[in-house]
């Protein structure tokens, strides 16, 4: 009963299955808010489902410079962790795997679908790869301190109160304190790590303006450039299963609390507040900017974002 | 029968050294059996000190000679095995039995083999004795046997470009370290008398003065530079990438974790009632600086065992910030990464020998797509990368954890998320690696290449299958091998009952030692069998769908043969390969030119100027010392 119990919770929710209608929904709902945005009509909502079929459809091309397995298990490989970091991501009071759901695993396994990319990328041998794995790991460097930063002091905030004053990673500490205290962005000490994580959602994704690793128009989508059919496919589910559970997290760091004890409900508001996150902070920028360079990525992710989490953390450190 | 195991586990390693000096030189054959019985028999001596002290906490104390203290007066040279020694002394035991074995076929193309091994086995011997020795006389001669030792294997491969001058740095600077070793332990002579470490730690309980505080300074300095933290790390990167791979691993592996045993006994042994806490800032400071420095240097290396060496001194920065924290927590972080480091560096470096082995060269603008010729080669060393980056389940993961919890509760938050931040540019450099040398296009050098030979590879699984064990089984490494060596580091009562006589400590202490109580609350939790688990369902589930045929793999592309069909051929829009103007050679173009300021001064900070090098260590001594007589109380 309890394996079945398990099995439920990887392969239908809030893992697999979840992961899957809920991210493919959300990408597509985001492409649509931009077309309006940008007075397109857009596509269908669905569309993100078309694509992937369609790509599973398709002959799966591998190039004869690529070491072949790694070029074929990379993307599956990022799969796997995305689905593993949703069963530790509480849904309010409801996570599946209680016990571990802790804020440092949740920021090295985030880094894995990235290598993952980098990883299936290099394995092509196309030299266009080469350029976009290249200016990945320039964005990983650079999202990752203003994440980290912001990450540690939402765990300092809630151990202070629920931790014997002592820190606290836990995922499950940090939605018991907000049940308690409210959430976390009503704390005004807490509102600078807030700003400084949605800045950091569409680099982590991959959006524009940040998406320089797969800047179609110079390098070909980069690490992808070699990718088809089924591959392909799962970097394109990566990509939208990235866009939910950052949001996600970001929810659950945030936004959470009491919720209503019906794990339906729950699931459906932390839903709709993942699609506020994401038109706020994906959605909105992509419509209006263009590409950045990567040296200015950098600059830009290592100086505002960094100091307002920096900020968030000393006011937390002082106690306010 | 028991408490000889310590010095034969010793005399063994020297003793397999005379042999091969005698008859090494007639056949290979003779010269392996030698090296591997000696290093066998010697790891299975420190195995079989496992169930005495680590489980039932026992402590073997062995006067040499059998000069045992007159009149509660230590004279002889005393071996004293506790549990932080012997966790020190199964990483060095575990490290030369596998290098030994890498280097029969890795070394089979070099002439003058006889000599070789007996350097290794004096550097080995060298480290044994000097991890398990209780006296600090013995130790500074231990520390010369290794470091001359190291100094000539250093430069064992004369042929190749640096070889020399590597070996003079090392020379240099390790004597500098030596000989700052040396006159501490000789102001601590001329103080106590006595060169027993336990009698030194129950004769200066609270019992300083300006000498003894002195040769702290000076002590440290010279483990520092044993252990090649930053500013003492100078002579590290050219020794590690000129030596053999099988020795440099040796270095990484057991030379300078002697530096970082020697700091701690230094520390919580010998002043251990100096008030540690106020030296704690100094530590890991120390550590800090060293960990960033380590892998921002590492990111614009060009040569693939000069930037594991970068890493290495990296690592050893963790050690030591994580064993400056000074509370149990950190301790065990520390000495779980000292582990680790152990086995995922050591993996690394046999990975850049197989490289060097099959292509000749470790410069990695000649390498690239080796993964297709060397793909076990490959695999292992994604192992070893994916250990030292942190990613879970790996064991890198698990230390770094504890490092970063046990600094977040000591309240010093830069430290965390500086060593987090270095954690992630520690990736990035290994994925520039893993693109540049196995994956990426195949180069001209790489076409010859070929797997590895089948006894060079053994070595390598064991390491990279210990990586997974450590890093998937923590609980129980911490309970059997970590947590003992933590109570033993910080139990010094027992220690000094144990070598010279119960109740000894509490004389000289003139109050009852008080007995470390060794727990710590997790602020996370961390349970990898959970993931494990996951991952396997997982990988299940995906495995069965692709079989299933639901989805078309193309399973004909999978097998190797290649086929002639533009379709299978790299994109280079439209044009001929060689004509294509993409070139993405340099990965870290953005990082470098955002930071051109702080690599350019590094870069002409490592001059390779042996003055330069000795003067950063000499103001490091200054700046230890004044800092020991300002803010020590």
């Amino acid at each position: 009963m309890l394996i079945l119990k398990y099995l439920f919770y990887i392969f239908v929710f809030p893992g697999f299955l979840f992961c899957f209608f809920a991210g493919l929904i959300l990408a597509g709902i985001d492409r649509k808010i931009v077309a309006r945005m940008q007075k397109r009509i857009g596509p269908p909502i669905l569309q993100p489902f078309y694509d992937f079929f369609k790509l599973m459809g398709k002959e799966t091309i591998i190039p004869n410079s690529a070491a072949k397995r790694t070029f074929i298990a990379a993307p599956v490989a990022g799969l796997i962790s995305l689905v593993t970091i949703s069963l530790f991501i509480p849904i309010f009071k409801f996570s599946a795997f209680n016990a571990v759901a802790d804020v440092i695993v949740i920021i090295y396994l985030l880094t894995i679908p990235a290598v993952s990319l980098i990883i299936g990328g290099s394995s092509s041998g196309s030299p266009y790869a080469g350029v976009g794995i290249s200016r990945e790991m320039v964005s990983i460097v650079s999202y990752e301190l203003p994440l980290i930063i912001a990450l540690l002091a939402v765990g300092k905030k809630a151990g202070m109160a629920v931790n014997d004053g002592m820190v606290t990673f836990s995922l499950s500490k940090i939605v018991e304190y907000q049940s308690l205290k409210g959430p976390m962005l009503f704390h005004w000490s807490m509102i600078p790590a807030f700003l400084a994580m949605l800045f950091v959602i569409p680099c982590e994704v991959g959006s524009l303006p940040f998406d320089i690793a797969e800047a179609e128009v110079e390098i070909c989508e980069g690490p992808l450039v070699e990718y088809s059919g089924f591959p392909l496919g799962i970097y394109k589910l990566n990509y939208a299963l990235k866009i939910f559970i950052f949001s996600s997290l970001f929810v659950t760091l945030f936004l959470s609390g009491n919720g209503t004890g019906i794990i339906l409900f729950d699931a459906a508001i932390q839903y709709v507040l993942c699609i506020i996150v994401v038109i706020l902070s994906v959605s909105l920028i992509r419509a209006v900017t263009a590409r950045l360079r990567v040296e200015q990525m950098l600059k830009f992710y290592w100086t505002y974002p960094t100091a307002l989490s920096i900020l968030s953390l000393i006011l937390v450190w002082l106690g306010l | 029968m028991m408490q000889h195991y310590p010095v034969l586990s010793i005399i063994i390693l020297f003793l397999g050294a005379f042999l091969n000096a005698l008859f090494g030189g007639k056949s290979s054959i003779v010269r392996n059996i030698i090296t591997f019985l000696s290093t066998g028999t010697s790891f299975l001596l420190i195995l079989l000190l496992i169930k005495p002290i680590m489980l039932e906490g026992k402590v073997i104390s062995y006067w040499m000679g059998n000069w045992i203290p007159v009149s509660d007066w230590a004279i002889g040279i005393g071996l004293e095995v506790d549990q932080l020694s012997l966790f020190f002394a199964l990483l060095v035991s575990f490290t030369v039995f596998l290098s030994g074995i890498y280097s029969f076929k890795y070394m089979e193309n070099d002439d003058t083999l006889d000599k070789y091994y007996v350097l290794y086995l004096m550097l080995s011997g060298g480290v044994m004795g000097f991890v398990l020795s209780g006296d600090i006389f013995n130790m500074f001669v231990m520390i010369e046997i290794f470091t001359f030792a190291a100094v000539a294997l250093t430069a064992f491969r004369n042929y190749i470009e640096g070889a020399l001058e590597a070996a003079f740095k090392y020379i240099v600077i390790g004597s500098i370290g030596s000989s700052f070793i040396l006159a501490g332990t000789t102001l601590l002579y001329a103080q106590l008398h006595t060169l027993n470490m336990a009698q030194i730690a129950a004769l200066m309980h609270k019992n300083y003065t300006p000498i003894t505080l002195f040769s702290l300074g000076l002590m440290f300095t010279g483990y520092a530079v044993k252990s090649f933290i930053v500013p003492c790390h100078a002579a590290a990167p050219d020794a590690y990438m000129t030596a053999p791979s099988s020795i440099s691993m040796l270095f990484s592996g057991m030379v300078n974790k002697a530096g970082v045993y020697g700091m701690i006994r230094l520390l919580y042994m010998l002043f251990q009632s100096i008030n540690l806490p106020s030296m704690q800032i100094l530590i890991i400071i120390l550590g800090t600086i060293t960990m960033f420095i380590g892998v921002t240097m590492a990111l614009i290396q060009n040569d693939f065992k000069r930037l594991l060496a970068f890493h290495s001194i990296s690592q050893i920065g963790y050690v030591i910030t994580g064993i400056g924290l000074s509370t149990a927590l950190g301790i065990t972080g520390g000495l779980y990464h000292a582990l680790n480091h152990t086995l995922f560096k050591g993996l690394l470096f046999l990975c850049a020998g197989a490289v060097f082995y099959s292509v000749g060269t470790t410069d990695l603008n000649k390498l690239g797509g080796l993964a297709k010729k060397m793909p076990h080669t490959a695999l292992i060393f994604l192992i070893g990368a994916f250990s030292i980056s942190g990613l879970p389940p790996f064991n890198g993961f698990v230390s770094k954890w504890l490092i970063y919890q046990s600094a977040y509760e000591e309240g010093f938050v830069i430290v965390t998320i500086i060593a987090l931040l270095v954690s992630v540019l520690t990736l990035a450099s290994f994925i520039k690696v893993t693109q540049s040398v196995f994956f990426g296009q195949l180069s001209k050098e790489c076409e010859n290449a070929k797997e590895v030979p089948i006894g060079m590879r053994i070595p390598m699984w064991i390491m990279a299958f210990m990586c997974f064990i450590t890093g998937i089984l923590p609980q129980y490494v911490t309970k059997y091998l970590i947590t003992p060596a933590v109570s033993a580091t910080l139990n010094i009562g027992k220690y000094i009952d144990a070598m010279l006589k119960d109740g000894y400590a509490e004389k000289y202490f003139k109050e009852t030692v008080p007995v470390p109580n060794i727990n710590y609350k997790l602020a996370g939790y961390w349970r990898p069998e959970y993931y494990l688990i996951l991952f396997i369902i997982i990988l299940l589930a995906f495995t069965l769908t692709v079989l299933a045929g639901g989805i078309d793999v193309n399973r004909r592309s999978i097998v190797s043969k290649e086929i002639e069909d533009y379709k299978y051929d790299t994109f280079y829009s439209g044009e001929k390969s060689e004509y294509s103007q993409v070139g993405g050679a340099d990965l870290f173009w953005g990082l470098k030119y955002d930071f051109r300021k702080y690599f350019n001064f590094m870069h002409s900070a490592h001059s390779g100027v042996v003055n330069d090098y000795t003067l950063w260590i000499i103001s490091t001594a200054a700046i230890v010392i004044a800092y020991i007589f300002l803010l020590v109380p």
